[in-house]
């Protein structure tokens, strides 16, 4: 008697195409140091513009201040480019940078 | 200078007369400084960078138009009261907000002036250096009683 095989269904692997989100260039919002901004004035920035807690705006103003630059956050050109805007118009030294 | 009372929107400080001469004086005359063209990214130099420096650059001048007028309005009689022992100064939340802005604006305009020196108590050039050097002092000092520790 013969053998009937089982059909053997094998699963189609498809590869997730990319969002245009997750192709879009991103950028690091930069903060550099300056010996004009007072340490306070940079914190009380940090915690108004990316709502964060006194002690994270610390940490990053720390970093500014220590280091020489702190990186902010990563973003999408238009998020960074708002940050950006945020951060000059309180007269602190922002850039943003092209992500790796 | 002194913060006498936070509850909700409504900051109150009490200042000394000359301090208040000091504060409006500061007001009635800023903007201090030209606007210092700035760079949106030291490693960027692709078209677009440039373009985003033109369209910051722009804003940064509305803004300051914008804080012009927040200064005048800061003048206004109800924000600062004459008293026995000196002057009461009334702000909300968002005007105490506006003039750090107005305060910081004069601070790194004039350290912008000066060259953007490493050393910001360096002895002065001239006497336009060593004016700049006092409203930054003016500037600092201010910032710092109107920010909590």
């Amino acid at each position: 008697m013969p053998t009937i095989l089982e059909p053997v269904t094998r699963p189609v692997i498809r590869h997730q195409s990319q969002s245009h989100a997750d192709l879009a260039p991103t950028f690091y919002v930069v903060c550099w140091n300056d010996p004009v901004n007072l340490m306070v004035y940079v914190t009380h920035v940090f915690m108004k513009i990316f709502g964060w807690n006194q002690q994270r705006a610390e940490k990053h103003m720390l970093e500014v201040h220590e280091q020489g630059k702190s990186v902010l956050i990563r973003e999408g050109a238009e998020k960074a480019e708002f940050y950006v805007h945020q951060l000059r118009n309180h007269k602190l030294q922002a850039t943003m940078e092209p992500a790796a | 200078m002194k913060l006498v009372k936070s509850s909700g929107p409504i900051w109150q400080y009490q200042l000394t007369p000359p301090e208040a001469a000091l504060l409006e004086g500061l007001l009635k005359q800023f903007p201090f400084t030209a606007l210092t063209p700035v760079t949106i990214s030291r490693t960027d130099r692709s078209q677009a960078s440039g373009e985003r420096a033109k369209l910051l650059n722009e804003s940064l001048a509305e803004h300051r138009r914008e804080l012009q007028k927040l200064a005048r309005l800061l003048l206004s009689p109800d924000k600062f009261q004459p008293q026995a022992k000196g002057v009461l100064m009334t702000l909300t939340a968002a005007e105490r907000e506006g003039l750090l802005l107005v305060l910081n604006d004069i601070r790194v305009g004039c350290w912008q002036a000066l060259g953007e020196p490493a050393d910001i108590h360096a002895p002065p050039a001239n006497e336009q250096h060593r004016g700049y050097q006092g409203l930054m002092d003016l500037t600092g000092y201010f910032e710092s009683q109107l920010l909590p520790e």
